[in-house]
């Protein structure tokens, strides 16, 4: 059982982990994300050159940027940077997902900031992708 | 389809234009009470004219224009990264452009490194940042 808290600046710890929960890669769901970013390559619905069609390279991005909700209310937010690097392609019928470290939080200008570094993995544990996003934390 | 000519640094790739509406966003973020993304009550009241689309938003068009680029040599291989420098709104439009800015061997391949930015329909920069993928 979790017991969700509300985010605040000095809630969060640097070093804590996240895990999201596992995601199955549907048809679906990759159709609905090329929809949302109105880019429907034909790699994402048919064959590609990985032997079957693949997900959108950024499409597990929220899965890993919505990993802070898996222990906290999240009042508001602002994404502010965002890094990846794309290792193997994210396959229709995987099952994916995501871990999370913060691995810093600042204050700026006023602005409260954490700093978040990740892997999303199939179910094997091979990594997917790897990234590291800033997010801006809105007071309540 | 991957370009498959010869590339030059300072070439500009073809642009995008995206056009951001509410359901896109609906779509992208799913829809939430208490969101800025989809709850346009929710986003006034938090000091934002109207809904806000998700900055990864703009990653998206930056990841298409680099797979249009490089095909595989970016799924595989592909990096970015950007900072999101102003809110994109429910409504706006979106050019992203792209300039090569280096060219160098990896392996058996060539990295290709990307200038990358998204514009609103006033000329504003959104989005900032770099991408690079392998030319096989």
């Amino acid at each position: 059982m979790i017991q969700f808290t509300p985010l605040t600046y000095d809630a969060l710890k640097v070093g804590e982990e996240f895990v999201s929960d596992t995601l199955l890669v549907t048809p679906e769901d990759v159709d609905t994300y090329a929809f949302a970013v109105d880019d429907h390559h034909s790699w994402f619905s048919g064959t590609s050159p990985f032997g079957g069609p693949v997900a959108h390279p950024t499409f597990a991005a929220n899965q890993a940027l919505r990993l802070r909700h898996s222990r906290y209310v999240v009042h508001a937010g602002l994404h502010a940077k965002m890094q990846f690097e794309f290792l193997e392609p994210i396959r229709v019928g995987m099952r994916v997902r995501s871990r999370g470290r913060v691995i810093d939080k600042y204050v700026r200008r006023g602005k409260q900031y954490m700093v978040t570094e990740y892997v999303t993995e199939d179910e094997a544990g091979t990594p997917l992708v790897r990234g590291q996003f800033t997010q801006m934390l809105i007071p309540a | 389809m991957a370009i498959t000519h010869a590339l030059a640094v300072g070439q500009a790739l073809p642009s995008l234009e995206k056009e951001l509406t509410q359901r896109h966003i609906d779509a992208y973020s799913g829809v939430r009470t208490r969101s800025i993304h989809t709850d346009e009550a929710w986003a006034r009241a938090k000091g934002f004219r109207t809904t806000l689309a998700q900055g990864m938003m703009s990653t998206a068009y930056v990841s298409e224009m680099l797979t249009r680029l490089l095909g595989t040599g970016f799924i595989r291989g592909g990096s970015m990264s950007v900072a999101f420098v102003q809110p994109v709104y429910a409504g706006d439009r979106l050019t992203v452009h792209g300039v090569v800015k280096d060219l160098r061997p990896e392996a058996d391949a060539t990295r290709v490194v990307v200038e990358v930015w998204c514009e609103n329909q006033h000329g504003q920069k959104t989005a900032v940042g770099t991408a690079s993928g392998l030319l096989r």
